[in-house]
């Protein structure tokens, strides 16, 4: 939870990618509860009603599960499901980023695959 | 939910209109922004908003009731003025303490306990007279008034004037905790946009005297988009949306584009798409067009 906040994208993805990122880091362990929306918050100085939008995000992908009344804890198997998503994304999303730049820069496939395996 | 609302308003100073036939709700529990450019109007919807100032036509209702010289209304709202240490004000003897006493005897609902711990947390002596007070201590009065008033619509003209980094930054950490205590309704006015920006929910433009835009800050943030490229790509890119602040340099051409919902840049293009900040939109439609 200490990473600073950016322009580059909106606030409640980046507390929510936050979240995710101290999870695969061990940094919040499974079955343990998360800062609440009012801890959040303070911490980044951001309206509560932003890092609420950030962790309800991860209820619904079921990464994080509310306790009524207690607060918002993360999920058995979360690890391993932030670890699968994370994974599609970059196949999907980055390393096409990254073959297209290849593309308008004219680096060939067998470049691209002689540079992954230098 | 309560609902403080400007129904037509308009106000007008001889031949000169300030604030030009406003419409404007503000729901309870929600931290706004307004943001405007000098002399655009902030401080005297304000004004109006809280009895202080009399519109010229129209009205300000408080869950349906004019608030007008309506003592219960009035006791539900607190504006919090930048302080004016004028010959005229009359304010510059007052000391501290006796400032704090006066809002005090005004709010019923003061609480004199945060008030004490905010003095202190700000390091303001009680003794102090307002007169010899820099800029940022007496910016420290003012946010001191409006939470301690706990009145259930605040409104602080410029808190943040002249108070510095860690200041500023403690000023929105004590709001945080206050408005997660209570859910208390604050208006912050203020010109140091970005670093209000996250912790306002919901941001009000005003323009030479009208609300040019009222909306969720992260929505509005979210739809911004900055297009740049050859004239004629961001043309093609940005063709038939809503486009702000153009500026054509050369072949290049960048743009500010605000997308509706279910909206998107025209595919097939060329260009270079970045994200917007709320600082830079509020440029992108308050500032003039630049053409070099």
């Amino acid at each position: 939870m200490n990473q600073r906040l950016t322009d580059a994208k909106s606030i409640y993805l980046q507390i929510s990618q936050m979240i995710e990122t101290d999870i695969l880091r061990g940094i919040l362990l499974e079955e343990e509860r998360v800062p609440s929306t009012n801890e959040l918050a303070k911490l980044y100085t951001i309206n509560p009603a932003t890092a609420a939008k950030g962790v309800n995000l991860l209820v619904d992908e079921g990464i994080l599960y509310k306790k009524r009344g207690i607060g918002m804890f993360v999920a058995t198997g979360a690890t391993e499901a932030i670890r699968r998503r994370r994974k599609q994304e970059f196949y999907e999303v980055r390393l096409q980023e990254l073959l297209h730049e290849a593309q308008s820069l004219g680096i060939t496939k067998d470049e691209l695959i002689a540079q992954i395996n230098k | 939910m309560s609902k403080l609302v400007c129904e037509n308003l308009t106000k007008a100073y001889g031949t000169k209109t300030v604030l030009e036939n406003l419409q404007l709700t503000l729901e309870s529990g929600k931290i706004y922004g307004l943001i405007g450019r000098n002399g655009a109007g902030k401080t005297t919807m304000l004004s109006i908003m809280s009895n202080q100032n009399p519109a010229t036509s129209g009205r300000v209702t408080l869950d349906g009731e004019n608030i007008w010289e309506n003592r219960k209304a009035l006791d539900r709202i607190c504006f919090s003025r930048e302080l004016n240490i004028s010959a005229e004000s009359g304010l510059a003897g007052y000391t501290v303490k006796n400032y704090l006493k006066t809002a005090a005897s005004y709010y019923v609902h003061w609480d004199r306990a945060m008030a004490d711990r905010l003095l202190e947390i700000f390091e303001l002596k009680q003794k102090a007279k307002l007169g010899k007070l820099s800029k940022g201590m007496l910016s420290m009065v003012t946010i001191i008034v409006a939470l301690a008033s706990k009145a259930e619509f605040t409104f602080l003209d410029e808190p943040v004037a002249g108070l510095d980094v860690v200041a500023r930054e403690q000023f929105y950490q004590l709001l945080l905790d206050e408005y997660a205590e209570t859910g208390r309704t604050f208006v912050i006015s203020t010109h140091i946009i970005e670093e209000a920006a996250n912790v306002m929910e919901e941001v009000i433009i005003l323009d030479k005297g009208k609300i040019l835009l009222e909306r969720n800050t992260q929505a509005l943030v979210d739809s911004a988009r900055y297009v740049t490229g050859l004239q004629e790509q961001v043309d093609g890119a940005t063709g038939g949306l809503e486009c702000h602040h153009a500026e054509v340099m050369g072949r290049s051409k960048g743009v500010t584009v605000l997308l509706r919902e279910d909206e998107d840049l025209n595919p097939g293009f060329d260009v270079t798409v970045q994200p917007v900040n709320l600082q830079k939109i509020f440029v992108a439609l308050c500032g003039e067009e630049v053409r070099t």
